[in-house]
């Protein structure tokens, strides 16, 4: 569990932001403000995250004058070693020079080079 | 405007509703979070993404796919069985199909309200076939009605039809017979009505019958339902010499009909509660093994006698209509018109008797299913569930549900959704 190849890089950029406050409770907006994920994408990888036990969720226990009660989110222990494992791969993987060989004189090839990641 | 903020709440609340409830959180968390974002359009996409998660996480494609197909297959039952202009009981007969088809669409609000919707796979093919087997019924019933209703003008048909109706009904020659017969209606109806709540409880979540206790008694069913159809209306009638089945095969089939109205319930009770995972105590393990036979067994005999019914009312009604269907039954060329007149008209009588099926079966399906059930008291494995060992990674006993704490508040949210039998 963790390696790269599991998560998406939305996945990743979330797990990257959840990393950044390890112990502190994240509320979505943040979450959304640091990822540049839209909440049609961000909440959907946070419920497959919570469903892996990566991530906890629960209510703001106070509710604040002038607004809701937040729902927050923080890494589990597992989604903690899960998240750093599947970053460090991933700043490796970005760092490594690329392992295809390529003939000499071939056409490089356009468009998605990268295989499609799988969503948790 | 001051009635927008209202009718957007009203909504909203709604729309959280269509939504499981272990995942309602995640929905009121997208609304919650609404108020952090800037007004204007980044809240209204804010919302619009919680919208489409409340879509996904709703299930909404399925949902909304269901209700198209059984508005599509009530819409094609209703329009066969919607009575034509010879029909002058056509009142009786059309209110019969309205109220139906309401009692279809409404009993599973009913009943996922108190009970909780379907939860496995074999509860919902389950209804799924009870609602498609009730919708076949519906035309094939009305075009038998009309075939032995509708009085011959003159000659030997009317001769025939006066005997076969013994004479005593009444009827304008060329039209149909009779006035309104408002008691049959209502007494199909409560019977319809049984029928779909029982089933609609059985395979609800919070029903103490586990989903491999319905697939075993609807196995048996089947398996009941097409043998009984091989014996009557397809190969032993014996009113004629001239039927497809004779001598040892007539004889294996009539045996082997016999033997599965009994022996197939009761082997749906036994396999059931040796399936059912119990408690400890003995008194609570017996109690689950008795909801185990009791579920088997009357699925088998419901789903027994519905088969026999469609499949019978079916081919009887095409027997009327179609002349491949006479050819291959009755041997329809070799006859005269006047005598394939008269065992038309006998075999859209006898379809009133699989109604007393429909009645017996369940019954006799319930005692022999219970019956069975108590034998694996005394013979079934020991309450620890040391029972032979099953293969790795699962496949050992059937866990009986166990109803979730205050389900039914959690459920009430979801009467808006139809049923998805």
């Amino acid at each position: 569990m963790g390696s790269r190849a599991e998560f998406s890089p939305q996945t990743l950029s979330v797990l990257a932001a959840l990393c950044g406050q390890p112990s502190a409770w994240q509320h979505g907006y943040a979450l959304a403000r640091q990822t540049g994920l839209k909440s049609g994408t961000l909440y959907p990888i946070l419920i497959r995250l919570a469903d892996r036990g990566l991530v906890e969720a629960c209510w703001e226990e106070e509710p604040v004058p002038g607004r809701p009660r937040r729902h927050l989110y923080r890494l589990t222990p597992d989604g903690l070693a899960s998240a750093a494992t599947a970053l460090a791969e991933a700043e490796l993987a970005k760092a490594e020079p690329t392992t295809t060989q390529v003939r000499p004189g071939a056409r490089p090839r356009r468009g998605r080079g990268v295989a499609a990641p799988v969503v948790p | 405007m001051s009635w927008l903020g209202p009718v957007a709440e009203a909504t909203r609340r709604g729309a959280m509703r269509l939504v499981p409830p272990v995942r309602r959180d995640w929905a009121e968390a997208v609304w919650a979070e609404a108020h952090e974002v800037p007004a204007g359009w980044p809240r209204l996409a804010w919302r619009a993404g919680g919208a489409v998660l409340i879509a996904k996480e709703g299930q909404m494609g399925r949902r909304i796919g269901i209700l198209l197909l059984f508005a599509a297959a009530a819409g094609a039952a209703a329009w066969g069985a919607w009575p034509g202009s010879p029909v002058s009981h056509g009142a009786a007969v059309q209110s019969g199909i309205i109220i139906t088809l309401a009692l279809l669409a409404g009993l599973p609000l009913l009943t996922r309200w108190v009970l909780g919707p379907p939860d496995s796979r074999a509860a919902r093919w389950l209804r799924a076939g009870f609602y498609a087997a009730i919708l076949v019924v519906l035309p094939a019933q009305a075009a038998i009605g009309l075939f032995n209703g509708a009085v011959p003008r003159a000659g030997i048909a009317r001769h025939i039809w006066d005997v076969v109706q013994s004479g005593g009904v009444p009827g304008v020659p060329g039209s149909s017979s009779g006035g309104p017969d408002w008691g049959g209606e209502i007494a199909i109806l409560i019977f319809t009505a049984c029928y779909v709540a029982v089933v609609l409880a059985l395979t609800a979540r919070r029903t103490p019958v586990a989903p491999a206790t319905l697939a075993i008694g609807a196995a048996a069913g089947l398996m009941t339902g097409a043998v009984m159809y091989a014996v009557a209306p397809v190969g032993l009638n014996f009113r004629y010499p001239d039927r497809p089945w004779h001598g040892w095969a007539a004889s294996l089939c009539i045996a082997l009909a016999w033997i599965l109205v009994f022996c197939a319930p009761l082997a749906a009770g036994v396999l059931a509660g040796r399936r059912c995972h119990v408690p400890d105590d003995p008194g609570e393990a017996s109690v689950a093994r008795a909801w185990q036979g009791f579920g088997a067994g009357l699925v088998s005999g419901g789903v027994g006698a519905l088969f026999l019914t469609v499949s019978g009312t079916g081919t009887t009604a095409l027997l009327v209509r179609s002349a491949w269907v006479r050819d291959w039954l009755y041997h329809g060329h070799y006859l005269t018109a006047s005598a394939l007149y008269g065992r038309e008209l006998y075999a859209s009588q006898d379809v009133q008797g699989y109604f007393l099926l429909l009645f017996a079966f369940p019954i006799l399906g319930l005692i022999m299913g219970l019956f069975g059930a108590g034998t694996t008291n005394v013979t079934g494995p020991v309450p620890d569930g040391s029972g032979p060992p099953g293969p790795p990674g699962g496949g050992g006993p059937e866990p009986v549900p166990v109803p979730p704490d205050g389900g039914r508040q959690a459920d009430a949210g979801e009467l808006s959704a139809v049923g998805s039998g």
